[in-house]
């Protein structure tokens, strides 16, 4: 009997619609397998077993009864797991957090209510560093996600959990959110394909703010075409978020491409592990070999990259958790007798230290003394990259860079040291200061652990994007999950 | 550079009750994320203007009722007669 | 008069006619509901929510802007101003902040008016759009005895404008008439309806001569505005003579007590650490905006009046107190559409109508605005348009048409009405005019002796004779009956 967790989310949708099996037998095989290696894994904040199954039998239903293609949904089936902090009506979203424990949304997010309408099964909500803050789930209240490929090493984050249980075959395909790299953070450090869309392509009504003016909500998956097909579903103008795109997103599709103009930025890979650079530059080959042009090529900007992605990140996060002082949503809490002041301040010391270094730091760059300093100055260096990048985009086509300059590190290695941790985002912030989409695919291995290749096209050019990750998928053929 | 009194201060503006262990520990890692930042001082971009999304007056939204079906505060756990409980003022 | 008095304006206005919130489509009209029954997830700032601009706000703006005469950018955003209390469900505000060359909707006008003692113009420094906050309730309405605080957010996310003058008044009174002025040209665009509860608040600041700048906030309605005013003034002089030092501080408007009293909540120098809110775009205005709005701006009080001038040939003085309240302009022009009598009509209003309004007022709440007042009353434009075309037409005499509309206020039947059941038309038939003279001569013998050697005694048997007629002789014509009468022979 074929193992249905293994199969890619093309393969769920037409087994389902074609009657191999039903989306009930799926999902069945799907909670079993999350029953199995969740203790070991830790990619679930919350399964939500009842609702999968009731979804699989209207699902099953809808094709029993012959209903039209648009109705069966174009992800009919498919298992997806949901980062826990976006928002699902009638299952918690936490962010990991003690603040928000108990809350339950009242409305779905834009993501999650075309993934309901495209047939997709939620089968939970996934773990993550508090607040999406951090790259590697430790910060977690659930504790850390473990990366399945070896579980005594982290799996990355913030959306640890996204990564780690598509790669551990606990979903088939699942969503995060990417503000400096939290999506292709994990997916390269397990193995999977995760994609940060064009900002403004994909709504982020419901995405639980940490940092607006950088993050994207991004899918998923073993392969470029199941994350291509989820991008699908997702993307698009939405009347719920002003920040997205007017024009509608085109449906985007895999076919692989030859002869693209492709430039390695050498900043982006200078000091890094040297295992990561010699995969890095085996990826080169695999393109030259493809009649792609590849070189190396320079952004001299990058330099101020991680200075200007962490001041804004930190003061944005600062404002945007302001919110939380427990009076409309949050955890049980009297608030009688207490002044509010001190009530405030009392509530929101339950936030993880990491948040609360961050929203300190925030508030401190904001401050009006500062402002020109950090916040403006940073502003200013993200039109700086995007005339470098609109410059290089004449030249070249797409342009790569590891996803990460380091291996996946043992748990507790970078955690007592944040500056340490914040500079493992240096290859991964460019991508969300400048808006444009950056995808990060499996490029290898070194000790078995997981090196992703990231892939980079000017804004709004996801379709080269997809070409140029299909291509190298295709040619490059790095093993996806583990044996567990 | 960043004294733990600026610490307290700042945990005080943003309403963070902090214990003195960490307004010592988060000086000393605070500090050094400070200095990092501080390389946005090495260059000048006087001249540059900052990002910007843009959108026509036309492209927002247009001024048509859509109420909200069900109760928003239901997750809230202190009411009132209607009203959110909140700790008093003084 | 005192010198060195300077006062500046705050004033928030809400933008009442709007359909819908600044930042979501909730109802905009928040009055009369359950607490927390006209809230969203996005104004009750629910995690994952994003703010949705509602254009036609910023059109209404504009048109503020416009009337005030100020520079319109030709961009313009929103800036978060953060700092915490429990009635920001994000604890930051949306607001309009004019920095790094993005300004707000309208910066730098001016308004002139006439003020107490000769024609003046206050500078505006900037309009600008940002939401209301919700509202703190007290239980029992006492903030000091209550262990905790209720809130509602209904009110949250209604729009606002705020305008903020130049400490340019020197003295309440003129405060008082740049603030009726404003609430004129508000009224005649459309845009917020003054008389609703909470929809126009104004904050003042005041220093006197080198003494440091007092605020005063919770000035409930612009009619207390002067009051607190004066109240501060006399506080402030006081404190002089007793060489007291005025330091600067914020301080609160009791509306009960009619005092200013130090704010009981610290409000320390904030660094709001402004910053653009990044969900919400640059909006591109451009000329297009600027050529909609000149479009859609309607006829302006200044230019209402000037038209009643010329148009109506009314005078200054009648001009001014019909356009200070727009229903009353309304009602005027109702009132000449029906029958073109401006003068009289007019006339009507100011002398009389009014008249009636105030002295109704004396039995009801003094708070009241002038058309609430003027709506118990039962009268319409058609009832006065209907009176000055009877007096006009010479059917009623004058007096009669005071007793008719003292009538008419309280039972609203048309006055044709009224005449025909009281049979008040004017006597002006010679023939029944010279039987009641005929009576008045067999009653008044004495007086007709006089009368006969004394033609200007003939005014008292034509008072007998409207007595008798019960005033609706035609005096004119009697008279002449009278004195013909006087030199027949006997």
């Amino acid at each position: 009997m074929v193992n249905l967790c293994s199969l890619t989310a093309e393969q769920v949708v037409e087994g389902v619609k074609n009657n191999h099996f039903s989306a009930v037998e799926y999902i069945s095989q799907i909670l079993e397998r999350i029953e199995k290696i969740e203790s070991q894994i830790n990619a679930f904040t919350i399964v939500d077993a009842n609702g999968a199954l009731k979804k699989a039998l209207s699902i099953d239903k809808k094709i029993r009864d012959g209903e039209d293609e648009k109705k069966i949904g174009s992800l009919a089936g498919v298992a997806v797991g949901i980062k826990d902090n976006i928002c699902t009506k009638g299952l918690k979203t936490t962010c990991a957090s003690k603040i928000l424990e108990d809350y339950v949304s009242p409305y779905d997010a834009t993501v999650v209510k075309k993934l309901k309408e495209s047939g997709a099964i939620i089968v939970g909500k996934l773990n993550l560093d508090e607040f999406a803050m951090g790259s590697t789930t430790e910060f977690s209240r659930y504790g850390a996600t473990h990366n399945p490929w070896n579980i005594n090493y982290v799996a990355g984050g913030s959306s640890g959990g996204s990564a780690a249980s598509v790669a551990a075959l606990e979903c088939t395909v699942s969503i995060g959110s990417d503000t400096g790299g939290s999506v292709r953070c994990p997916a390269s450090f397990c193995s999977v394909v995760g994609l940060k869309p064009t900002y403004g392509r994909v709504s982020r009504f419901g995405l639980i703010s940490y940092a607006n003016s950088l993050e994207q909500i991004g899918p998923m998956g073993k392969t470029v075409a199941d994350t291509v097909m989820v991008m699908n579903s997702i993307a698009g103008m939405d009347d719920n978020d002003q920040t997205t795109l007017n024009n509608g997103a085109p449906k985007y599709t895999t076919q692989s491409k030859r002869n693209i103009r492709i430039g390695l930025v050498k900043e982006l890979v200078e000091g890094i592990e040297p295992e990561v650079s010699k995969c890095i530059y085996s990826a080169m080959d695999v393109f030259s070999k493809s009649d792609c042009k590849c070189e190396e090529t320079s952004m001299k900007s990058v330099e101020f990259a991680l200075a200007s992605y962490y001041t804004i990140a930190m003061a944005e996060a600062s404002s945007n958790l302001a919110r939380y002082d427990n009076i409309r949503y949050g955890f049980e809490s009297n608030p009688d007798s207490y002044e509010w002041n001190a009530y405030f301040a009392k509530i929101r010391s339950n936030f993880g230290e990491e948040v609360k270094r961050r929203i300190i730091t925030g508030t401190y760059v904001l401050s009006s003394e500062y402002y020109g300093k950090y916040y403006l100055k940073a502003q200013k260096v993200r039109t700086m990259l995007k005339q470098e990048l609109s410059a290089l985009y004449k030249i070249y086509d797409i342009l790569i860079a590891p996803t990460m300059p380091v291996l996946p590190f043992k748990f507790g290695e970078k955690i007592d040291d944040p500056l340490k941790m914040y500079m493992i985002d240096i290859d991964t912030v460019v991508a969300n200061l400048t808006g444009i989409p950056a995808i990060s695919v499996p490029a290898g291995f070194s000790k078995g652990l997981p090196i992703g290749l990231q892939i980079m096209a000017d804004e709004l050019q996801e379709q080269t994007l997809f070409e140029t990750a299909s291509l190298f998928e295709s040619t490059a053929n790095v093993q996806r999950s583990p044996k567990l | 550079m960043i004294s733990n009194d600026e610490i307290k201060h700042l945990g005080w503006l943003s309403r963070l009750e902090l214990t003195d262990e960490e307004i010592v520990r988060y000086a000393l890692q605070i500090e050094e994320v400070i200095k990092y930042l501080n390389k946005l001082d090495s260059i000048s971009l006087s001249e540059v203007e900052p990002v910007r999304l843009k959108k026509k007056i036309s492209e927002l939204r247009k001024d048509d009722v859509k109420p909200f079906e069900g109760d928003v505060l239901e997750v809230a756990k202190n009411r009132k007669n209607g009203y959110v409980k909140g700790p008093r003022m003084v | 008069m005192i010198d060195g008095i300077k006062i500046g304006l705050e004033i928030h206005c809400q933008l009442t006619s709007l359909q819908t919130k600044l930042f979501c489509s909730c109802h905009c009209d928040y009055h009369g509901k359950l607490p927390n029954t006209n809230v969203c997830p996005v104004c009750s700032g629910l995690p994952g929510t994003l703010p949705l601009l509602n254009q036609k706000a910023l059109e209404y703006a504009g048109l503020i802007s416009l009337a005030l005469d100020c520079k319109i950018p030709n961009e313009t955003t929103f800036y978060r101003k953060n700092y915490f209390y429990l009635d920001l469900p994000k604890n930051f505000q949306l607001t309009q902040y004019n920095v790094y060359g993005i300004t707000s909707i309208g910066i730098d006008g001016k308004l002139e008016y006439d003020g107490i003692d000769e024609e003046k113009h206050a500078r505006i420094r900037r309009v600008q759009l940002e939401e209301d906050p919700g509202r703190l309730v007290y239980e029992n309405n006492d903030m000091d005895s209550s262990f905790y605080t209720l809130i509602d957010y209904n009110r949250a996310g209604v729009p606002l404008v705020e305008v903020v003058t130049e400490p340019d008044f020197t003295t309440p009174k003129d405060v008082r008439i740049f603030l009726n002025k404003f609430t004129s040209i508000v009224e005649h665009l459309e845009i917020c309806d003054t008389k609703l509860e909470g929809s126009v608040r104004c904050d003042a600041n005041i220093s006197i001569g080198e003494g440091k700048r007092i605020e005063i906030k919770n000035v409930g309605s612009f009619r207390e505005v002067e009051k607190a005013l004066s109240y501060e003034i006399t506080r402030q002089k006081t404190m002089s003579t007793h060489e007291i030092e005025i330091k600067a501080e914020t301080r609160h408007w009791d509306d009960t007590r009619k005092i200013t009293k130090q704010s009981r909540v610290k409000e320390e120098e904030q660094d709001y650490r402004y910053f653009q809110e990044p969900d919400i775009p640059t909006v591109i205005l451009g000329n297009e905006f600027l050529s909609s709005l000149k479009t859609k701006m309607p006829e302006l009080p200044n230019d209402r009046k000037n038209r009643f001038i010329s148009d109506y040939k009314l005078s200054e003085h009648v001009s001014q107190v019909l356009i200070d309240n727009k229903w009353l302009a309304d009602f005027f022009e109702s009132a000449v559409k029906i029958y073109s009598s401006p003068k009289e009509i007019a006339n009507w209003i100011v002398s009389d109508l009014m008249g009636f309004i105030d002295e109704n007022n004396h039995h009801h709440n003094s708070q009241a605005s002038m058309e609430e007042k003027r709506s118990e009353l039962k009268v319409e434009a058609r009832h006065i348009a209907e009176l000055a075309r009877l007096v006009d037409q010479s059917n009623i005499s004058r007096n009669t048409a005071k007793m008719i509309l003292n009538q008419i206020i309280t039972t609203g039947e048309m006055p044709s009405q009224v005449v025909e059941r009281t049979n008040s038309s004017k006597i002006d038939d010679k023939g029944l005019l010279s039987e009641a003279i005929e009576s008045v001569f067999r009653s008044e013998k004495s007086a007709v002796s006089d009368a006969r050697l004394n033609s200007k005694a003939a005014n008292f048997l034509l008072g007998k004779l409207m007595q008798l007629t019960k005033g609706r002789a035609d005096p004119k014509i009697a008279l002449d009956l009278i004195k013909k009468k006087l030199i027949e022979p006997d």
